[in-house]
């Protein structure tokens, strides 16, 4: 093996006494993708932000080039050649694309700026990037923002490449396109960091992958020469392969749209025309690529988006199209929503009063004179142990430090506290590694066996083939076709891509 | 979606102090953020601020030439063990205690009222016209002067709240320029119709008995204090007990969360808004009708500052508001006298209320990040 690009040794750290790494100790060589899997929790961020500058860490030694480096910085990282794509993206809404990217790279201060779009513009179509470079980045999908991120670490020249879950919010075909750019970077002598769950992925793309369990680095292996069994019990330390459940008792339709349109921020009408029913007893699931309107769509239904057209009703009520998230909420809604640190949580509040706010507003916790805080903590504990929240170090913790997959879990165990009717989740299992996801699944497919309806909006075509009964393909702000599962996935691809 | 960068970084609570955390490092020294402080620690960390305010403070006060004996004597002794100063220091505390708490209520919801001053002129101008008009029976007077002023300054907050609601237009800015538009209707009636008719100085006429908050029977002390006191207490258990309190914690910790879990956030932030109105009106009142007994042309000087001050320190907390407007009122007090003996300038007393709260606010590093030894 050549002389590593970067090395990483026995490196700790902690955070108020707890260690999030315990000496963990990992390389990478150019020319090669070297793929970090583990759990959430396992120390893959935190030691990859250590590599970026963002973290210093207690003890060990980093060498680049074979060089002892003290990086102190995101600025020295970036000297070095380190680039970081995180998992939730380091961008400035109000900006576009190429602001950001000058922002980030410091070029183009004086005169630069148009040399540096085009140097963007080019990279953009060498990857084969659509993005809209001008519009502000807030307007902009999730996905959209990734390639905004990756265009941003490529153009500022890093030749050490981390990549923090890239393909959790992008399609099939996009993530394929996208690893296979991070092979040609890694053809072209780029050390390339793939941080995933996705087992697949590291089969196909990687050279090496290092396994990471509780802040340590396990085992370093040839992706080539195991089986996806093994590298899953190297994660988990057991097999928990997730299959499908069908649902078992459809009933009516619950929550039926008619020509529902929906406006973005910027005016700009990206829900066109969404018509469908959601049935008592299924999940119906929503493919799509991002930025076709299945935010608005997810936005409209929780209450925080008016639609300018169509009609939701809701079975046994009627129309409830200009009803907010209050009146929803009473008649049995709860949502799942994609940016969990947006629309899902406080960070800045407790654990227990992220939990109770919905038991306050209900009036499940006294009335208006008094919140019963005692009741409070007392439910949020029972459901922190039913739902396997994990990481409450006490109910009294800001909600901003638990980590993405426990946040989820408090997110779920607040909503499903009431015994739903209908389920808004969108983008579930985002970020999650599998067995949080599969937490999330079962939860998901607990209520629906409980006789909800359950609307699964996710951009990842694996989650909505696994859960779902039918399947709506969502293109151009419409739902162009529906499947019935078993489904064909070419033909879901197909559809996803071409407009009706 | 800057915003929303912390998840990653797990541990810190904000992107931007992930860099500083790498960053500040003094020599052998790091930064650790710190993932809760408990109570006690951040008392005890406030406490050292304030302890730290009141040291700077005491140095600048020397440079200028008082004693530490004397400054020592000023507000520890004269204060502390005369009757007669500690009566002053409490009539001092009501007013400034209803501005903090006027300041409080609107901060809880993240509704920046700066325009305090203007809502307590307004407020007593309310007041004052029932006064001059003898408006209603005289035992239900000053109930119905109460609820004139808490009903002008809420008045004034209307469309300052509203134009924030409907249209996102900023309320530091509309709060503050109303302030001019009070200070000069004031300024009208006192040179105009309501000069007052015995000496012709620009000032309302004496209010009657009646129209007085009657004193409660111990030193100069008038009812201004047990009304404040009240107004503390309603405020704590709206704030911290009810279910509207818990409402606006949410929505200060994450508006679209609050609106996304279907909380009344516009009804929340409009009503709390308008409720900071009507108490800094009845401010207003209670500088009137309680210290001065007419409307002046400065009553409600340096309230709006100090209102938010109070705010500040106490956390938003109406307990906690009770001590610190206690604490501001004794600086008041004690500077009034370093004025009369020392020939301090005025404007020392403000210089004081900065460095306490750049000391205050100081201190809130401590409760979030730890320093350590780095090897």
């Amino acid at each position: 093996m050549t002389q590593p690009a970067l090395d990483l040794a026995a490196v700790s750290k902690s955070f108020d006494g707890f260690p999030a790494l315990a000496g963990a100790s990992f390389s990478v060589a150019a020319g090669e993708v070297h793929a970090l899997l583990g759990e959430n929790g396992a120390g893959k961020s935190s030691l990859m932000n250590v590599a970026a500058g963002l973290y210093r860490p207690d003890s060990g030694v980093i060498r680049v080039d074979g060089r002892e480096v003290a990086i102190d910085g995101p600025v020295a990282a970036k000297r070095l050649g380190i680039g970081m794509v995180h998992q939730h993206y380091k961008l400035v809404k109000a900006f576009s694309a190429v602001e950001n990217i000058l922002l980030a790279c410091g070029k183009g201060r004086f005169a630069g700026a148009a040399a540096v779009e085009q140097a963007i513009r080019r990279q953009a179509e060498a990857i084969g990037f659509q993005v809209d470079l001008r519009r502000p980045v807030g307007a902009l999908s999730v996905a959209e923002q990734q390639r905004v991120e990756i265009l941003k670490v490529l153009v500022e020249g890093a030749r050490i490449l981390i990549l923090d879950e890239p393909s959790a919010v992008l399609t099939d075909k996009e993530a394929e396109a996208l690893l296979g750019m991070m092979r040609q970077l890694a053809a072209q002598g780029a050390a390339v960091v793939l941080v995933t769950h996705k087992l697949g992925e590291v089969k196909r793309f990687a050279d090496r992958v290092t396994v990471m369990r509780g802040g340590r680095t396990i085992a370093t292996a040839d992706p080539k020469a195991r089986t996806v069994a093994e590298l899953t019990s190297m994660i988990v330390g057991e097999l928990v392969a997730e299959k499908r459940h069908p649902a078992r008792d459809v009933g009516e339709p619950i929550l039926t749209l008619e020509g529902v349109a929906g406006c973005r921020a910027d005016g700009h009408r990206v829900l066109a025309d969404a018509s469908f029913a959601l049935r008592r007893g299924e999940i119906y699931g929503i493919a799509g690529v991002g930025g076709n309107g299945q935010t608005e769509l997810a936005e409209i239904l929780m209450g925080v988006r008016k639609p300018v057209q169509g009609r939701i009703a809701i079975d046994g009520t009627g129309d409830v199209t200009h009803d907010g998230a209050s009146r929803r909420r009473d008649l049995g809604l709860a949502s799942i929503p994609a940016d969990r640190q947006t629309y899902g949580l406080a960070g800045e509040l407790s654990v227990a009063d992220n939990y109770a706010v919905q038991a306050v507003r209900s009036g499940g916790l006294g009335g208006w004179m008094r919140v019963d805080g005692r009741a409070a903590q007392a439910q949020a504990a029972t459901a922190v142990s039913a739902f396997e929240v994990q990481g409450v170090r006490g109910l009294r913790q800001k909600a901003s430090l638990l980590s993405g997959g426990n946040a989820q879990k408090l997110v779920i165990a607040r909503e499903f506290a009431s015994q739903p009717r209908i389920v808004v989740a969108h983008s579930p299992s985002r970020g999650l590694d599998m067995r949080a996801a599969g937490a999330v699944h079962r939860r998901l497919r607990e209520a629906r066996d409980a006789g909800a309806g359950v609307l699964l909006i996710s951009e990842d075509l694996d989650e909505v083939m696994l859960l779902s009964d039918r399947i709506g393909v969502m293109s151009g702000g419409r739902i162009v076709r529906e499947f019935d599962t078993p489904a064909d996935r070419q033909a879901i691809g197909t559809a996803m891509v071409h407009h009706g | 979606m800057a915003d929303i960068g912390h998840r990653d970084m797990a541990i810190l609570s904000k992107p931007e102090e992930a860099g500083n955390t790498n960053r500040a490092r003094i020599g052998r020294l790091g930064l650790e953020s710190r993932q809760h402080a408990p109570g006690w620690y951040q008392a005890l960390v406030l406490a050292g601020g304030v302890l730290a305010g009141l040291a700077v403070s005491a140095l600048i006060l020397m440079a200028s030439g008082i004693g530490f004996a004397e400054l020592a004597n000023e507000f520890v002794v004269a204060i502390f063990t005369n009757a007669q100063n500690v009566s002053a220091v409490l009539t001092q505390a009501a007013p400034l205690l209803i501005a903090g708490l006027a300041a409080a209520v609107a901060f809880r919801v993240r509704f920046w009222n700066i325009g305090i001053e203007g809502q307590m002129i307004m407020g007593s101008i309310a007041a004052t016209a029932v006064a001059i008009g003898d408006v209603g029976p005289e035992w239900a007077r000053l109930g119905l002067m109460t609820l004139a002023a808490a009903l002008g300054g809420l008045a004034w907050m209307l469309l300052p709240a509203l134009l924030r609601i409907r249209l996102s237009v900023n309320e530091i800015i509309s709060t503050l320029l109303l302030n001019y538009v009070a200070f000069n209707l004031l300024l009208h009636l006192l040179y105009g119709p309501w000069k007052d008719p015995r000496s012709s100085f620009p000032y309302s006429q004496q209010f009657d008995a009646a129209e007085r908050l009657a004193p409660i029977g111990w030193q100069t002390l008038t009812y201004a204090l047990p009304l404040a006191l009240v107004l503390a207490a309603l405020c704590w258990w709206l704030l911290n007990v009810s279910r509207v309190g818990f409402f606006t914690r949410v929505i200060h910790a994450n508006p679209k969360m609050a609106a996304a879990m279907g909380l009344p956030v516009v009804a929340v932030t409009l009503g709390a808004a308008l409720l900071s109105g009507a108490l800094a009106g009845v401010a207003g009142f209670a500088v009137s009708a309680g210290v001065e007994y007419r409307m002046t042309q400065s009553f409600f000087v340096g309230y709006g500052f100090s209102g938010i001050l109070i705010a500040f320190m106490a956390r938003n907390n109406p307990l906690g508001a009770v001590l610190v407007a206690l604490f501001v009122a004794t600086l008041f007090v004690a500077s009034q006298s370093l004025q009369v003996f020392y020939q301090i300038p005025g404007s020392m007393v403000q210089l004081i209320q900065a460095v306490m709260v750049i000391a205050v606010a100081s201190s809130e590093f401590f409760i979030r990040f730890r320093i350590r030894l780095v090897r």
